[in-house]
């Protein structure tokens, strides 16, 4: 009997009947495999990987639930009736029936994605954890060039335009935005998401409860005759946008795949767009004056939207009924077109918003709101106008920017910053400093007001350094990183005096506060001090590392010539074998997987210090060439 | 199925047709009861009525018997229906028969019919090509219809006062707030469980525009990937832009984006776990190291006075004396505790092996050199013994001359016996010292013999060729007790446990096996030591736990190897010191080791001339 000997009647078990390959789950949907492709894409079906591949190696499973699953979805039914319409609608141009094709046209069955993303994403922070991707590809497909007689409709890309745009001025508005990094890529965000889910809901009273936010954890919260468990729910949200330049398109991409990926992100990124606004209680899809829009400052325009309708809404919020809506919608109109002649509203504004929400922040929200509080930016004409605007906004500033629509001129008094990115500037302001765009994004990064003198025009700016990478995990700390660690210490070490200065000694409740506070600094001096102390042990420790090394270093050349250099630090080379030898020992009687596993372990460390080695060598190099370049 | 069946089934079934039927050929039915079942008339004694109004009776029915032998009788008899209506019997003539075949068959009932028959128009005239009537079309075909007007002008105003809307402005679905309360779902989605893709790898200092210097390769760094292999090569190289409006635009953006689309829904996605673990928590945990001491650790004393590679050790039984053989063709004897040598035999020839007699009453060494086994009386133990010897060497002597044409390569004392096996011709000798008599062993050995052992206390005998250790009973007939399959490549030596039932083999490739004889015939543990070269010699000591392997990169390691004489059990092997101090001497190492009989002491034989007792 055959090894695979299968009996009539019996079913199938084990992989054979888990998986099938890609070939037999078309045959099974019946549909062609592009669209095939489209179904696995709406519907998140990938491919898995059997632990026995029954059809050979070379080819794709898919889960047979998964297939079944698809099989089972009125999506398939609606494509197959795309497909059948567009039969006839071709038949109808062939026989030069205008009339029909119009009508046919305007017949075409649709369908919505609202079932599927809710199917994918049951829960809101599911569909924040995907949403990296998503919002890469629209902010890429965004910056386009809206080219006619290609696949990418202008509509489509103004879509996409809109929706990143919503996106970003959420984040502005609820000042979410952490990090962000200028790569050759493009320019990478990274946003911190919280969601509050609140289970079994059994309110009676609600007390206001004031949560620290950190990532990734759970709280509850057991009150008296309440329970409300709440889970809050931190989600890192990373995507790049591309510089703002044109955008090379490459013929060796299927445009296809990417618009059905684009289509599902759409649909995905406005309904998150709508849940968001929902939560700031702001109308979803934002009305607009057209003017602006017209002259590209959307960005701007919709996050005072936004800024503004969130303020508003809290006394609209009562009687927010259709009736309102449209004189709403006028009222906020007018407001739009009073507004840019007069700079002064939107700064009401914007400390409006501030009185309002400042209770139910977290603390790095309030930090990172308050980092460019009281400034004022001007951005020239050649710096990328939609990503400062983004950044500076949703770190508590003021842009204007050089065109039409801006809120405020470049002769403004107040300004306190311009950016400009050209090798000399004409006329400089006296009341204001000059700075490159990198200023802006290192400040945000250090979550420090940076000096400025490193970033003047025509400078070479120092360093751009990536938020992303844990300097101390990896082992390698930038000049630049050190740098600003020292300036943050600095700062910190400047803030807290300044208390001292403004008590008054006679007023008692200043006392009793000045003790509390005292309390507080003796506290984070303590702190401090141990800090200090950790610190400079650890610099001593590493002084006595580099010692030893430059020893180390010294005695290695001689090693071949000199015999009894040996002697002198003999006991550390016999320290080193031992512990060498008790290594092999415990290597020995290690299971052969368990031992692969370990060498791998130390293959990728040893890589891994390989690279540190070559970027110290490096820095040697160019300090000596430097060096020797001053010479 | 018979005719008769059938037309008997039909006759049934279309009464009601037949009698509605007037054709003239048929006779009136006598039966008038109409259109009643005749299920009805079942108990009855008569089946219907005349036409003049009298009961028609039911005849005697024949029996089945009956009917059969009428039949087989009659030649006619199958054209023999019942009416059962009339309650008659009837037979069907010739052409009746014949129609109700046709009719069977589905064609006409009268063969003289025929169906196809070319058409005739009966109406035939000259003009036929012309159409019948020739009148103009009436105005009102050309003209709108008043009441299609009447229709269209209800829709227009319609459309005027806004009841019909056209070109309806496409209304946007509207969004719904899909999460808009969490607490109703369950958090779980249908289908399978979902696996979230990764994320996309977060750029690090060097992808920045302005990144650092260092990170920066410089242009012999650039050259020398391409010499690297395709999937090695960094894919994308550091770049520095003094500013930011100098930075282009990215290529690959679209490219990388579209990649990053494939992956999502073509690569399989498996939930790994990410393999954070502890280099040091894979290290099987060892027994505290101190529990198992005493062991060799450190060296205490060297016996220098060789002037080549010591190849040998032997210990004396008594643990006072050693013996040591080297390449410069001498044969030495050390007191232990002095490192004094006490004898030096000048033979001349590169010594391959020493060997002590295990017997602690006469003390003498065997000595292999290249083509000759010698005996070498010691002269230490008391005047009874060396008398003993000196009778026991005397006659000894002829014997040893004729062993001179052979190449002995390694042997061993048992009580007087001595074995040794010839590389060349393969075969094995014994000779007993007593009885001055060598006699060849009969085994057929699978390849070339490479070191053999006795059993210390049964009459085993074990001889290992390259491949697999073989055990021999030496008093039934020399039988095969058990074929040992190492699985090495090569193997290079072998030691015997004190207790006979454990074997430790070394080989060329640096694995040390552990073979528990009572076990299995493949080994119980594999040691795969560091030792990247041969391994030259392994030992077990007589009475500690302890064994011990050296090899030629200038090793010796020493294992806890623990057998409890309790079956179920296994041995406890635990690595404990690594020994070093040798100097290795034309690419050769240490290149013999023996435990101290009695002390859980360590001699190495090095290629450096020097031998070096480990002690506690």
């Amino acid at each position: 009997m055959p090894k695979h000997y299968r009996p009539a009647g019996k079913k199938k078990e084990g992989n054979a009947a888990k998986y099938i390959t890609r070939s037999q789950a078309v045959k099974q949907l019946q549909v062609s495999l592009p669209i095939f492709r489209k179904l696995c894409i709406l519907k998140g079906v990938f491919p898995r990987e059997p632990k026995k591949k029954v059809k050979g190696n070379h080819q794709t499973y898919y889960h047979t639930k998964d297939i079944a699953f698809v099989q089972h979805d009125p999506i398939l039914e609606k494509i197959r009736q795309q497909r059948t319409h567009e039969k006839k609608v071709k038949k109808a141009v062939s026989k030069k029936n205008k009339d029909r094709v119009q009508r046919l046209k305007a017949r075409k069955p649709k369908y919505i994605l609202d079932r599927l993303i809710l199917e994918r994403y049951p829960r809101f922070v599911d569909a924040l954890g995907d949403l990296d991707d998503c919002l890469t590809m629209v902010h890429l497909f965004a910056a386009l060039p809206t080219l006619q007689n290609e696949k990418v409709t202008v509509k489509r890309i103004q879509n996409c335009r809109r929706l990143s745009h919503e996106w970003q001025a959420y984040i502005v508005r609820t000042h979410k935005l952490r990090k962000n990094f200028i790569s050759v890529k493009g320019i990478y965000y990274q946003v911190l998401c919280f969601v509050l889910h609140i289970s079994n809901v059994k309110v009676f009273s609600i007390f206001h409860v004031h949560l620290r936010l950190c990532p990734e954890c759970i709280w509850t919260l057991s009150f008296s005759e309440t329970r409300v468990q709440a889970e809050v729910e931190g989600q890192k949200i990373t995507w790049v946008t591309p510089h703002a330049l044109q955008q090379v398109l490459t013929d060796d991409v299927d445009f296809n795949v990417m618009l059905t990926f684009l289509e599902f992100y759409e649909a995905l990124l406005a309904h998150v767009n709508n849940n968001l606004y929902h939560s700031i209680n702001v109308k979803y899809p934002p009305i607009l004056d057209p003017r602006l829009e017209a002259l590209a400052a959307d960005l701007y325009l919709l996050s005072r939207f936004v800024s503004h309708k969130s303020g508003a809404s809290n006394m609209l919020l009562q009687d927010q009924t259709g009736q309102l809506d449209e004189s709403q919608l006028t009222l906020a109109q007018l407001q739009h077109q009073l507004i840019p002649s007069e700079p002064g509203t939107l700064m009401q504004l914007v400390e409006e918003t501030e009185v309002n929400n400042d209770d139910d922040d977290d603390d790095e929200t309030k930090e990172c709101k308050s980092l460019f509080r009281n400034m004022k930016f001007f951005l020239s004409r050649e710096v990328p106008r939609e990503a400062l605007l983004f950044v500076i906004s949703a770190f508590g500033g003021m842009v204007s920017w050089e065109g039409d629509g801006a809120p405020f001129d470049e002769t403004d008094q107040s300004i306190t910053h311009q950016v400009v990115d050209r090798p000399s500037q004409g006329h400089m302001f006296l009341s204001r400093e000059y700075i490159q765009p990198q200023w802006v994004f290192d400040c945000v990064n250090a979550r420090l007001i940076l000096p400025t003198e490193d970033y003047l025009v025509g400078k070479i700016p120092p360093p751009h350094l990536s938020p992303f990478v844990d300097n101390e995990a990896v082992g390698y700390i930038p000049d630049y990183a050190e740098k600003i660690k020292q300036l943050k210490a600095a700062a910190r070490r400047q803030v807290i005096p300044v208390p001292d200065v403004g008590t008054d000694v006679n007023d008692t409740q200043n006392v009793l506060l000045e003790g509390v506070a005292s309390r507080v600094e003796a506290k984070e001096a303590a702190e401090r001090k141990q800090e200090m102390l950790l610190l400079e042990k650890q610099y001593h420790d590493e002084l006595k590392m580099e010692l030893q090394r430059i020893g180390n270093a010294s005695s290695a050349p001689q090693l071949g010539s000199v015999g009894h250099v040996e002697a002198t630090d003999d006991g550390q080379s016999k320290r080193d074998q031992t512990a060498r030898d008790s290594d092999e020992l415990d290597k020995l009687l290690m299971s052969r997987s368990k031992r692969g596993l370990l060498n791998a372990i130390e293959i990728r460390s040893k890589q891994k210090n390989d690279e540190i080695e070559v970027l110290k060598a490096r820095k040697r190099r160019n300090l000596e060439s430097g060096g020797s370049g001053k010479d | 199925m018979s005719p008769e069946k059938i037309i008997s089934d039909d006759d049934d079934d279309n009464h009601s047709v037949e009698e509605s039927d007037s054709s003239e050929d048929e006779v009136a039915p006598r039966n008038t009861i109409g259109d009643v079942p005749l299920e009805f008339y079942k108990d009855e004694e008569h089946i219907g009525y005349e036409i003049t109004g009298k009961k028609i009776k039911k005849k005697e029915r024949e029996d089945q018997l009956a009917r059969y032998l009428a039949s087989a009788d009659d030649k006619k008899a199958w054209r023999k229906i019942i009416d059962e209506y009339n309650d008659e019997e009837v037979e069907l003539t010739k052409d009746e028969i014949k129609m109700i075949r046709r009719i069977l068959k589905g064609k006409t009932p009268h063969a003289e019919v025929d169906p196809y028959a070319p058409y005739v128009d009966w109406f035939d005239w000259e003009d036929k090509i012309h159409p019948l009537s020739n009148a103009p079309d009436p105005k009102r075909r050309f003209i709108p219809s008043k009441w299609e007007g009447k229709k269209i002008l209800k829709l227009v105003r319609a459309i005027r006062e806004g009841r019909i809307q056209l070109d309806k402005p496409k209304e946007e679905p509207k969004l719904s707030l899909l999460w808009g309360d969490d607490s109703g779902s369950s958090g779980k989605s249908r289908g399978l469980a979902y696996i979230p893709p990764p994320k996309p790898k977060l750029p690090g200092h060097e992808e920045s525009y302005n990144p650092s210097l260092e990170y920066i390769p410089t242009q012999e760094e650039i050259n020398s990937y391409q010499l690297m292999y395709e999937e090695d090569r960094p894919k994308f190289i550091p770049r520095r832009y003094t500013s930011l409006r100098s930075v282009p635009a990215y290529v690959n953006a679209l490219k990388e984006c579209f990649n990053r689309n494939l992956d999502l829904y073509l690569c399989p996605r498996v939930r790994k776990k990410r393999i954070n673990v502890d280099p040091e928590s894979l290290k099987p945990k060892r027994p505290n190291l101190k529990d198992l001491k005493p062991y060799p650790v450190a060296c205490y004393i060297e016996y220098k006075g060789h002037n080549d590679a010591v190849t040998s050790i032997s210990t004396e039984s008594s643990g006072q004396w050693i013996a040591s053989g080297s390449t410069d063709g001498t044969v030495r004897v050390w007191e232990v505790a002095t490192s004094r040598c006490i004898r030096v035999w000048d033979i001349g020839v590169a010594i391959r092996q020493v060997a002590w007699n295990p017997l602690p009453q006469l003390p003498i060494l065997a000595v292999s050199v290249a083509h000759n086994v010698l005996i070498l009386d010691t002269g230490l133990g008391s005047e009874e013994e060396q008398q003993r010897i000196k009778e026991l060497l005397l006659l000894e002597k002829a014997t040893l001359a004729d062993q001179s044409a052979c190449s002995g390569c390694c042997f061993l004392f048992f009580c007087i016996f001595l074995t040794f096996f010839l590389r060349e011709s393969r075969a094995i000798l014994v000779h007993q010292l007593s009885k001055k008599f060598s006699q060849s062993l009969p085994f057929k050995l699978h390849g070339l013999p490479v070191c053999s052992a006795f059993h210390p206390s049964r009459s085993f005998f074990f001889i290992a060729t390259k491949k697999e250790v073989r055990v021999y009973n030496l008093q039934k007939k020399q039988a095969l007790v058990k074929k040992l399959e190492t699985g090495l490549r090569e193997i290079s030596c072998i030691a015997i446990h004190p207790g006979g039932d454990n074997v430790i083999v070394g080989s060329k490739e640096g694995k040390l096996c552990w073979f528990d004889m009572d076990l299995r015939s493949t080994p119980y543990k594999s040691l795969k030591c560091h030792h990247p070269k041969d391994i030259t010699s392994v030992a077990f000591h007589r009475s500690y736990p302890l064994f011990a392997s050296c090899s030629e990169d200038n090793t010796a390691y020493v294992f806890h190897g623990m057998v409890y004489s309790d079956l179920n059990q296994d041995p406890l092997i635990v690595p404990l010191q690594v020994l070093r101090g040798h100097s290795s001497l034309k690419a050769k190492g240490v290149l013999d080791c023996k435990f101290h009989p009695r002390q859980p002491w360590l001699f190495t034989a090095g290629a450096d001339s020097i031998i070096k007792l480990y002690c506690h």
